[in-house]
């Protein structure tokens, strides 16, 4: 059986997880070096995970249904919340100030988790639900923009 | 429709939760000052009515007050709804159970049959609109959690209808047939029903995300609440009908399965908070893992009642129960997670007010949570609570300890009240160099 959304995404989620806490495993032993590397990594799968997310599934969710305002919306407006606090975290971790860094991933964590309930537990399942035919054709598209 | 409105629609007002959140220590410091004027005694006997209004201003005044916070808090993340007006119906059943705690508490101590009249009615009002408002969000939503807070809510009902049915006694004089029987059938739904299956709801969802564990077991998750829930069903039954009949075995092996259910979820715990990726110190892992070996330990004392009955005749034997499930168990995991809901609401709501794009503010660096309350009288708090919680039960020993035990609790409600408030002082001066 094909895999769907709810499965390839939210295993992506647990990927990202799991170097953001190396990363901060890293920085809270004022290991650098090894931390703006992991760090790196975590931001680059956060961002190539959020793009596949807004450009391939959310839109097309949002063209089959015409809800641009709805959930999608709310998802998108999360990430940039995100975004901003990587921002912060890269400068932090130029600065190598670690207690600066511990406290923005704790917030990271928490929005970063939240959003990721709403989407594994309400989002992906609806659009696993209203995108059934497409979903290798989505899958496709996002594996040869990469 | 606008993102201003989107924005506020992902969580409902900073008041709604806060409200609840900030009273609850205020309940705290009532109760470790009730433990300091009724000292030793307190612990004469299960049924003395200073022992009856401590019990209340912990399990209404804080406990339920902070669980009721929380679930407003949870709805849109688990149910993706907001209460229907939430600020209005959140001030309504925010007062209905802080007067209604009060007036209970109050009327316990001074044996004052008006004030215990009007909060039966108050209470009432206050459990059955909250259960018809969290209800009325679920109704279209499903989930392990979701059956989780279902069940709880039920179990509140339970717990209330006969909380209601027994205070009959205190405020008219009316007392029900098999009324000892009622009123632990009342704790052990308040407690196991209410409490224990909502905490354990909550974990499900909290414990994977604040920590970064693996998930539990999904087989667990699916079944392990409605299992709970169908044996206090059955446990109730039997205690009902087989009290007269002198086969208690049978009623105290129930309870065993029961423990043991709960030992399933204390264990689990434990485990995948070992399994963490996140090793980073954690007030909240703090509270947690003391939790999890406080519900153990409570599970353990309990089964060896049953196995022993010449302890559970012990006056002591009740005592302990309580004090490791609620002050061990349930106050440390629930304070746990104040630590984190609260500066992520204050961080969330500040970061929200600067999203608007139909305002004109300024552009400001918000606090991280750990600048909203600082990890190190977080700590602090932890090791004050740890300390009263060590003092009640060595009290049970040594009774004058009693008033050791009620100051450094009533400095750990204290420390917590401080915590919070300096939060909400933080939003508040951040909010207005936003707006100006």
């Amino acid at each position: 059986m094909e895999a769907t959304i709810t499965q390839v995404f939210s295993k992506e989620h647990s990927n990202c997880d799991k170097i953001f806490a190396q990363a901060e495993n890293l920085v809270a032993n004022k290991q650098w070096a090894e931390a703006d590397s992991e760090f790196n990594k975590f931001y680059t799968a956060m961002e190539k995970h959020f793009t596949a997310e807004e450009e391939f599934l959310f839109s097309t969710f949002e063209e089959r249904t015409g809800h641009t305002m709805g959930p999608t919306q709310v998802m998108r407006m999360e990430h940039q919340q995100m975004r901003q606090i990587f921002a912060q975290m890269q400068t932090s971790l130029a600065q190598q100030d670690d207690e600066q860094y511990l406290g923005l991933s704790e917030t990271l964590l928490m929005l970063m988790q939240q959003h990721n309930m709403k989407e594994e537990q309400m989002l992906y399942p609806m659009i696993d639900q209203a995108l059934a035919n497409e979903i290798a054709t989505i899958f496709e598209r996002i594996r040869a923009s990469a | 429709m606008n993102v201003a409105n989107l924005a506020l629609q992902q969580t409902p007002p900073l008041s709604v939760p806060v409200r609840f959140f900030i009273t609850a220590p205020l309940f705290g410091i009532l109760a470790s000052l009730l433990l300091i004027y009724a000292g030793p005694t307190i612990f004469s006997s299960r049924w003395g009515t200073n022992t009856l209004a401590l019990t209340h201003l912990v399990t209404l005044g804080f406990v339920s007050m902070v669980m009721f916070g929380a679930i407003l808090q949870l709805l849109p993340v688990v149910a993706g709804t907001v209460i229907p007006k939430p600020i209005l119906i959140s001030s309504i059943i925010h007062l209905l159970l802080t007067l209604g705690s009060l007036g209970l508490t109050l009327g316990f101590i001074m044996g004052q049959e008006l004030l215990l009249q009007i909060a039966i009615i108050l209470l009432g009002l206050s459990f059955f609109s909250f259960i018809a408002i969290v209800g009325y969000c679920l109704i279209r939503v499903k989930g392990n959690i979701i059956i989780g807070m279902w069940l709880a809510l039920a179990a509140l009902l339970i717990t209330a209808g006969l909380g209601i049915g027994l205070a009959l006694r205190f405020a008219y004089g009316i007392t029900l047939p098999l009324s000892m029987v009622l009123a632990n059938i009342h704790l052990t739904w308040g407690l196991i029903g209410w409490v224990g299956l909502l905490i354990i709801a909550i974990a499900y969802q909290v414990v994977p995300m604040f920590q970064i564990t693996p998930q539990y077991n999904s087989i667990a998750m699916r079944w392990l609440i409605p299992i709970i829930f169908a044996t206090l069903l059955l446990w109730t039954i039997a205690y009902l009908l087989l009290n007269a009949h002198n086969r208690f075995y049978f009623v105290g092996w129930l309870s065993v399965l029961i423990s043991l259910e709960l030992a399933i979820f204390g264990g689990m715990t434990l485990r995948l908070q070992w399994q963490r990726l996140r090793k980073i110190p954690d007030v909240t892992l703090n509270f947690w893992r003391v939790g999890s070996v406080g519900l153990l330990l409570s599970v353990m004392l309990w089964i060896a009642g049953i196995i022993w009955t010449e302890l559970a005749i012990q006056p002591f034997y009740p005592l302990l129960l309580f004090i490791l499930f609620v002050g061990g168990f349930v106050l440390m995991v629930i304070q746990g997670m104040l630590y984190k809901i609260v500066p992520f609401l204050v961080w969330l709501h500040l970061q929200n007010q600067q999203l608007n794009p139909l305002k004109a503010v300024n552009m400001i660096r918000i606090p991280h949570m750990k600048q909203v309350i600082s990890p190190i009288l977080a700590q602090r708090q932890f090791w004050l609570y740890l300390i009263a919680l060590f003092c009640t039960i060595l009290a049970l020993l040594f009774p004058n300890l009693i008033y050791l035990a009620g100051i450094a609790l009533l400095g750990s409600f204290i420390l917590l009240e401080y915590n919070l408030l300096k939060a909400l002082l933080l939003y508040r001066s951040v909010l207005i160099s936003i707006n100006n």
